[in-house]
């Protein structure tokens, strides 16, 4: 088990979600950055859908009731295991009554913790990933046990880490065109790909909303699926950009759709972060 | 060869595609993507799951899809198979609603905006079978087709941070149960004991898209025998 002392600002469990039940309305979910996600758990050896601990912002304090193996990825949050520096992209023996704790985000917003084994909240529809209304807690709050088994840790073999640092600093946002890009007008389209946007401070896993709009001719749509990484503009302009916990469904028109890879890198910006959406082939 | 497809067709996404119809959503319609939607299931082994909004679908795919005008020629094909003349019958489920004030927060505002009285405005709610037409927005939230035109009314200038599961409430042109707790913006007026998202379950929700809806007026009493069955995990709930 470990002990929520602190819960951090947006910490919660993640796995890769839940694919497969989405015409019943269930979010995908599942871990913002799945790169950083994946990561941690090939650190540990960890089978791929293990679910691990995901930190937004400024992370929490943690006491360790059972010894294990842990392995940060993603942005740096000054990670201290009884006061001292640990690194990340690395595996981290953890003992009895240990304590953790992390500090505010840099380069990057959201780190990941995987524990040997796996976080072992109970699965529901095949997935462990904290959502309202779906699992009993939708983050991790004060004095909360976090379960973990014990299990024997190989170091695995060929795992190389080069942690991309410069990642949390790229600009440019991949994306294909979504259903309804070809009714925005030429303008409209150059300006979607060539103006510089910002992230509003309307910001969660669920969306991001942009400081910049877009103006546009669009008419309404018959409400239709959505999925993370849609781009959607509402009539006033507004540009929102669907994030892993994003609802199934969606009114607004759907302008683009933001590659798997240009999720993970939005993942790890903020409030005030610029970018720029460049135009791929599917 | 393209042009002959009688709906839209985008790959949104490397696995995922959207197909789309032109018009207004109806019965017939809704019939028509319940049916397509089985029998792309039936013949594409990659997808994995198929969504729907009103006039489109979106397939989920296990890998990147390939052969582009291959897929369309195979779906030309599944769409123009008729169906069987057959007519399944469509299930009614019967949802107890409680329109009483202490589950009613908006039902007197909301009749006085529509100049009636709320007798009237029950009457109305109840008299109507509603058809799911898909899922969305929240787990196990139906958007259903139906509600008279007498009691369409502007969603609320300020949506509510907390609208409590079970809340039955209207919004611009249409009635819904919200299946969870959530912020909402729709007047509030009744409230079912029936949950309609339960996580926990195989199948987490009873309804399904192509089914019906009907609600029935019930006292404060029953509502609350009904709700201590739900506790209980003796309730039972059934359709037509």
């Amino acid at each position: 088990m470990i002990e929520v002392l602190h819960p951090g600002i947006q910490s919660s469990i993640q796995d890769l979600g839940r694919m497969g039940h989405q015409s019943l309305g269930v979010p995908i979910g599942g871990a913002m950055d799945q790169n950083a996600f994946n990561l941690s758990n090939r650190l540990l050896n960890n089978p791929l859908h293990s679910a691990v601990l995901e930190m937004g912002f400024k992370g929490p304090k943690l006491l360790f009731h059972k010894s294990t193996t842990v392995a940060l990825t993603g942005a740096d949050m000054g990670a201290r295991l009884n006061g001292h520096e640990i690194p990340n992209f690395t595996p981290v023996e953890i003992k009895e009554k240990d304590l953790l704790e992390f500090g505010n985000a840099h380069r990057g917003k959201r780190t990941y913790m995987a524990i040997a084994g796996g976080i072992q909240t109970p699965e529901i529809l095949n997935s462990r990933s904290q959502y309202k209304g779906i699992t009993s807690d939708s983050k991790l709050s004060k004095t909360k046990l976090i379960p973990f088994d014990m299990v024997k840790f190989d170091s695995p073999k060929g795992v190389r880490i080069s942690p991309r640092i410069s990642e949390s600093e790229e600009m440019m946002i991949l994306a294909y065109k979504g259903p309804d890009f070809n009714l925005l007008s030429e303008i409209a389209k150059i300006k979607l790909c060539q103006n510089i946007f910002s992230i509003s401070n309307k910001n969660s896993r669920m969306a991001y909303i942009l400081e910049e709009k877009l103006s546009h001719q669009i008419s309404s749509i018959w409400t239709g699926p959505v999925i993370p990484g849609t781009v959607q503009c509402t009539p006033n302009g507004t540009l929102i950009i669907l994030m892993r916990d994003a609802q199934t469904t969606g009114g607004y028109p759907r302008i683009l759709q933001v590659t798997d890879e240009g999720l993970n890198l939005l993942a790890q910006k903020s409030t005030k972060d610029c970018f720029q959406f460049q135009l791929s082939a599917v | 060869m393209t042009n002959r497809l009688p709906f839209r067709f985008f790959i949104t996404h490397p696995k995922v595609l959207v197909l789309e119809w032109d018009g207004e959503p109806n019965d017939t319609m809704l019939q028509k993507l319940i049916e397509f939607k089985k029998r792309i299931i039936k013949e594409f082994d990659d997808v994995i799951q198929i969504t729907q909004g009103y006039l489109s679908l979106m397939l989920f795919h296990k890998i990147k899809v390939q052969y582009i005008e291959d897929y369309k020629n195979r779906l030309y094909f599944l769409y123009g198979l008729q169906s069987r003349p057959a007519v399944k019958k469509v299930k009614v489920w019967q949802i107890p609603v409680c329109y009483e004030e202490t589950y009613a927060p908006d039902l007197k505002s909301l009749a006085s905006k529509l100049n009636l009285n709320t007798t009237a405005l029950i009457e109305k709610h109840v008299s109507a079978r509603y058809r799911v037409y898909f899922i969305g927005f929240l787990p196990g939230f139906l958007y259903l087709n139906g509600l008279a035109k007498e009691l369409e009314y502007s969603r609320k200038e300020k949506p509510l941070s907390n609208v409590p599961q079970g809340s039955v409430a209207i919004g611009g042109k249409q009635t819904g149960i919200y299946s969870i707790d959530s912020p909402g913006g729709w007047h509030i007026i009744g409230k079912t004991p029936y949950p309609f998202f339960e996580p926990h379950n195989k199948k987490p929700c009873f309804a399904q898209t192509g089914d019906s809806v009907q609600f029935i007026s019930i006292a404060k009493s029953e509502y609350l025998q009904l709700e201590m069955q739900r506790l209980q995990g003796t309730l039972k709930i059934s359709h037509l």
